[in-house]
């Protein structure tokens, strides 16, 4: 990385930033952009480990991933790890903390990058893409390639290449309160269950008499796991969706032989947006009229940490979830078999939607070839085994099938804990929720609008042409470059 | 107190010792005073349930009627607070900067106040308004300058850079400049008769004065520390170095998955030392009013 | 300026100044008087300048150019301005936060008083020192408690409050999502967190004024209203004009409440100025526009702190 301000503070440049006159000076001090450093060449990585010791920082949780460094140091005992601790919750927090490295020149080697911010990173070139690295290891790779969903790994593509190896993700499958479904008289869903079959079943679970009333179905405002699921099972997306071209490096290396992978390409690309698509009116009109029925409660705006008590108290029947869920609900106290899982109701289809998350490499890291075995290691079963949001609790479904597995959650539940994969295996045109390089913004119009229809100020119409014409305007100004166009 | 109170005593009580305007005065009181407590439990009620839900599992918290009390506590989530954070090293870290910019504030602020509330020199306005404008800008605008220029002095995380950004203190200054104003001018003109020189006024008459206003400034620099979130989380990059909010947030957990009831635990363990700092300060409040004196 | 500071005075290079510094007359205790306050300023300014105007300039600087850290910053001139003029988010959030702050404040300054009038009737000591903590206690409570508890406390279905309400044979109230609602409710939340502040502030007031201004007040034969409004609100002015100036301050940066219980929702009935300033620079990335938002907003305070002291020369009382 290009930092010449990095390790000079000179009393000039001290002045630069405190005083007063130089303004623009300071700026220009300020700005340490990152310069992405041309790909190591990959031929020469795996070669014996170099013996003077480097150092990786790393932004993650040193919680979860010590563990991951203590076994890798094991064999690379000449590699340091400092981590960057961010415990932002949200996307702000901890785009604020990025941004504020990135600006004072902060040397970072790997970082954390969820769906979010995935496309944003790679198209601002702060990500580095793994091509080189990946067909490099190609030996290595295939176990692990073997082992993941192509879906997951389409989804961490940009314009071709690959930028993330998933290490976990979560699909929005459909929890429910097991008490509350006998006490009703309902079983565990069909996995066809349909979006009547769910209307009937949180209608008679609202409608009961006696007793405290129990909502049938409650979710947060949100991009991921909202009212999302329904948009996609109804055949829509706020976006429109395209499949960059490229990418047939790793289907036709990787993939051979496995269908899923058919018809893949070189990552998403949202160019348009298309919020007041007649499917998607439909699926917030479906939420309203849930609401008016008092099926479902007031939409949660805050952080959903309430919501989360709730469905654990049992005055909530079922929400919007994914793996992550069954250790958050063993963490707060909810028995194994008090809840279970089933995937998201058919509707028109029963496409879901998720979110996958894995560190990446920072294109101006000096130690590529270092990073890269560590990041390898970290995707390796052996690193993956060990990492603190798999073990000893489990925080989040892993990226790997052979680790979804009946052990993993044998302590907390869901009993169906199978539907987890098979949301992928089951329905392979299941999607990334849409997230461009412009996806905060987008979020915040996408919620802001919601709101809007939830709390009856306007029609569910009203709200996406409303949503539609400003993503209009944000794409206008602000859409321009975020893809290879031709 | 004790003279206000006297006071207070002898200005409430009915000038008349008719038996029906007694009455009267009796039923008022009486149903204001309990107006008043029913008031107040109503602002305690979220500490109650916060209290109670950290002494359970968050599954018996969120139902209704509402559970107030803690019925069979279970400290288990006091001992995962335990297990997740190193929430002593957390405390020294945040008592370690809240007191030093208690220090450091008490003394630039109680300097700055006396100087624009009790000195005359060119400038003193505007100099007073540049220092109010800072109070201005929100935090959030002058971040990223703000961690460039630690991060160039090489304090990135360290807990000075938490500490030395906020010795000065436009907050505090407008403050102490209140109290220094309200101090009647004929303090200082018996002390200059006495011959006493500049400093000596400023420490020996006026600082004791302003005594209530230094304990106002110091629990209010506290707590506003101790409950920093935004600034550690961006200048600090390592768990031995993070401070008490930050160890809550991590007791979130990723993706939210933590326990309510642990984070609220670990909420009322680190509640107790801002407590202990109030009960301290409010003394010092009550104490440096009965020194007294400003009544003049 | 009449007064001669010692750097003023160079001047006069037949003395030294350090001399007139020392004279032993009037004027000379008038110049160590204005040497000793720049002195005790020293400290302050300097802090100041380097943490705080510093960085605001480079944040000044930064709302004329485009800037996402990832790239260089680019120059704009007044764009960040003007778009900011045609941008709904931006003018609503400076609606909301107007609202807000004049809701909230005249609450929390009444509320404060209030409670410190209640303080000073009649009670054993146990007694007040209770009420005192009790109306404090909020004060403590930090950001990661308040958007659980107050979300839990406030729920439209499953709270508490809408619980007791509903016994007592009210509706539910959508405390947070209701847009025409949402403001109210924060400010509630607002005053609840820092009301003890105030009220630790009008405790001292109260107990400044001196007793011998209450007794005239009684032989006057000035009672209940005309009591508070002739004698005990002049008397404790000042503490007033800083409870309303810091107060202001303070709520026209109003951040967290709605941050941790609304996201600004629902729609934007909730997104405040300084919201919309933090979503720009560290949602969309866009440095400096969420900088020239930051810049009017000072704008704004400073001119409704400076209409704030210019007013209260009218009704502000120095004893």
């Amino acid at each position: 990385m290009a930092l010449p301000h990095r390790n000079t503070l000179t009393r000039r440049d001290f002045l630069r930033v405190s005083g007063a006159g130089a303004v623009s000076l300071a700026i220009a001090a300020c700005s340490a952009p990152a310069q992405p450093s041309a790909p190591a060449a990959g031929g020469e990585a795996g070669a014996a480990p170099a013996a003077e010791s480097v150092l990786l920082r790393i932004q993650a949780n040193p919680d979860q991933e010590t563990p991951v460094y203590e076994a890798f140091k094991q064999n690379n005992p000449n590699v340091e790890a400092e981590f960057i601790s961010v415990t932002g919750i949200d996307h702000e927090e901890v785009a604020a903390k990025m941004l504020a490295m990135l600006a004072a020149g902060e040397q970072m080697d790997l970082g954390f990058a969820a769906t979010e911010a995935t496309q944003l990173y790679a198209g601002k070139k702060l990500s580095l893409a793994l091509d080189d690295y990946v067909k490099a290891n190609e030996a290595d790779m295939q176990e692990y390639f073997a082992d993941v969903h192509p879906s997951l790994i389409e989804a961490m593509m940009w314009e071709g290449s690959l930028y993330q190896l998933p290490r976990d993700f979560n699909a929005a499958n459909m929890y429910y309160n097991t008490g509350a479904f006998e006490k009703a008289g309902f079983g565990h869903p069909d996995p066809d269950w349909t979006q009547e079959d769910f209307y009937n079943t949180a209608k008679t679970i609202a409608g009961q008499e006696g007793g405290s009333k129990t909502y049938g179905y409650a979710w947060i405002n949100r991009l991921w796991g909202s009212w999302m699921p329904w948009i996609f099972v109804n055949g829509g997306n706020i976006l429109t969706e395209e499949r960059a071209p490229g990418g047939e490096w790793m289907w036709q290396t990787f993939y051979t032989g496995d269908a899923a992978a058919d018809g893949r390409g070189g990552g998403w690309r949202w160019l348009a947006p298309q919020a007041n698509l007649a499917a998607n009116v439909e699926a917030l009109d479906f939420m309203v009229q849930l609401f008016n029925e008092d099926i479902t409660p007031a939409v949660e705006l805050g952080g959903g940490e309430t919501l989360q008590g709730f469905f654990t108290s049992g005055t909530l029947a079922m929400t919007p979830a994914g793996g992550f869920w069954s250790g958050g609900l063993a963490n707060a106290g909810m028995e194994n078999g008090a809840f279970d899982v089933q995937l998201f109701p058919k509707w028109k289809n029963q496409r879901h939607q998720f979110g996958t998350g894995a560190l990446f490499l920072f294109a101006g890291t000096k130690n590529p070839d270092t990073a890269w075995e560590y990041y390898k290691f970290g995707a390796s079963k052996e690193g993956m085994e060990v990492n603190g949001i798999f073990t000893p609790v489990t925080l989040t479904t892993p990226s790997r099938r052979s680790m979804c597995n009946a052990e993993r959650f044998a302590n907390t539940g869901p009993e169906h804990w199978e539907v987890f994969y098979s949301t992928l295996d089951d329905h392979p045109d299941t999607a990334p929720i849409p997230a461009p390089p412009i996806s905060n913004p987008m979020t915040t119009l996408f919620t802001s609008y919601t709101a809007r229809a939830m709390s009856l100020e306007m029609t569910p119409q009203q709200a996406l042409d409303g949503m539609q014409k400003e993503l209009e305007d944000l794409y206008a100004r602000d859409g321009e470059g975020m893809y290879n166009l031709e | 107190m004790q003279t206000s109170t006297t006071y207070s005593e002898g200005a409430t009580r009915p000038p008349k010792r008719n038996w029906l305007y007694f009455m009267r005065y009796r039923t008022l009181r009486f149903v204001g005073l309990l107006l008043f407590t029913l008031a107040s439990f109503i602002v305690l009620a979220p500490f109650a349930w916060t209290l109670a839900t950290s002494l359970r599992l968050p599954t018996e918290s969120f139902t209704l009627p509402p559970q107030w009390l803690p019925r069979n506590p279970d400290w288990t989530n006091y001992n995962r607070v335990f297990e997740e954070i190193d929430f002593w090293r957390m405390i020294l870290n945040s008592a370690i900067v809240a007191a030093v910019i208690v220090a450091g504030q008490l003394t630039t602020a109680s300097l700055a106040g006396y100087a624009f509330g009790r000195l005359e020199f060119p400038g003193r306005e505007i100099l007073f308004w540049l220092i109010m404008a800072t109070m201005m800008i929100p935090l959030q605008a002058t971040i990223i300058p703000v961690f460039v220029l630690i991060s160039r002095m090489g304090l990135n995380d360290t807990l000075a850079s938490l500490i030395l950004p906020s010795l000065p203190t436009a907050f505090g200054t407008f403050l102490l400049r209140q109290y220094f104003m309200a101090v009647p001018k004929d303090f200082e003109e018996a002390a200059l008769i006495d011959g006493a020189g500049q400093f000596t006024i400023f420490s020996r008459i006026y600082l004791p004065l302003v005594a209530p206003g230094l304990a106002v400034l110091a629990v209010l620099v506290f707590n506003t520390h101790w409950n920093e979130f935004f600034r550690p989380l961006i200048f600090l990059l390592s768990r031995d170095n993070f401070t008490i909010p930050l160890g809550l947030n991590v007791l979130k957990g990723y993706m939210m998955t933590g326990s309510v009831s642990v984070v609220l635990a670990g909420v009322v363990m680190s509640l107790i030392p801002v407590i202990l700092v109030y009960s301290f300060g409010q003394r010092y409040l009550i104490e440096g009013i009965m020194m007294g004196g400003v009544k003049g | 300026m009449s007064t001669t500071v010692a750097v003023n005075s160079q001047k006069r290079r037949s003395r030294n100044p350090f001399a007139l510094l020392f004279e032993n007359t009037l004027a000379g205790l008038r110049r160590r008087r204005a040497a000793i306050g720049y002195l005790f300023l020293l400290p302050t300014i300097l802090g100041i300048i380097v943490f705080t105007a510093g960085p605001i300039l480079v944040s000044l600087g930064l709302s004329f150019f485009r800037w996402d850290v990832f790239s260089p910053p680019r120059l704009l001139g007044w764009d960040n301005y003007s778009r900011m003029f045609s941008d709904p988010r931006v003018l609503l959030g400076f609606r909301n936060t107007f609202f807000f702050v004049v809701v909230a404040i005249s609450m929390q300054i009444a509320v404060g008083l209030g409670i410190a009038l209640a303080l000073q009737q009649r009670m054993p000591t146990w007694m007040r020192y209770y009420f005192r903590t009790a109306f404090f206690l909020p004060f403590l409570m930090s950001g990661a408690a308040t958007g659980i508890v107050i979300g839990y406390m406030l729920h439209k279905e499953f709270g508490p409050v809408n619980y007791y309400l509903t016994m007592i044979g009210l509706p539910q109230v959508p405390w947070v999502n209701s847009p025409n609602l949402v403001l109210f409710t924060i400010a509630i939340a607002y005053v609840w967190q820092n009301m003890g502040f105030t009220l630790i502030l009008f405790i001292g007031g109260l107990n400044n004024i001196s007793t011998e201004v209450l007794e005239a007040a009684d032989v006057d034969g000035a009672q209940g209203f005309k009591r508070f409004w002739h004698v005990i609100l002049p008397m404790v002015s000042p503490t007033l004009l800083f409870a309303a100036v810091t107060g202001v301050i303070g709520g026209l940066q109003i951040f967290d409440q709605p941050y941790v219980m609304t996201r600004g929702g629902p729609g934007d009935a909730s997104r405040t100025a300084v919201m919309v300033m933090y979503e720009s620079a560290f949602k969309n990335m866009e440095i400096g526009y969420g900088s020239a938002v930051a810049v009017i907003l000072f704008i704004v305070i400073l001119l409704v702190t400076a209409a704030q002291f210019s007013l209260s020369k009218r009704w502000v009382f120095y004893q």
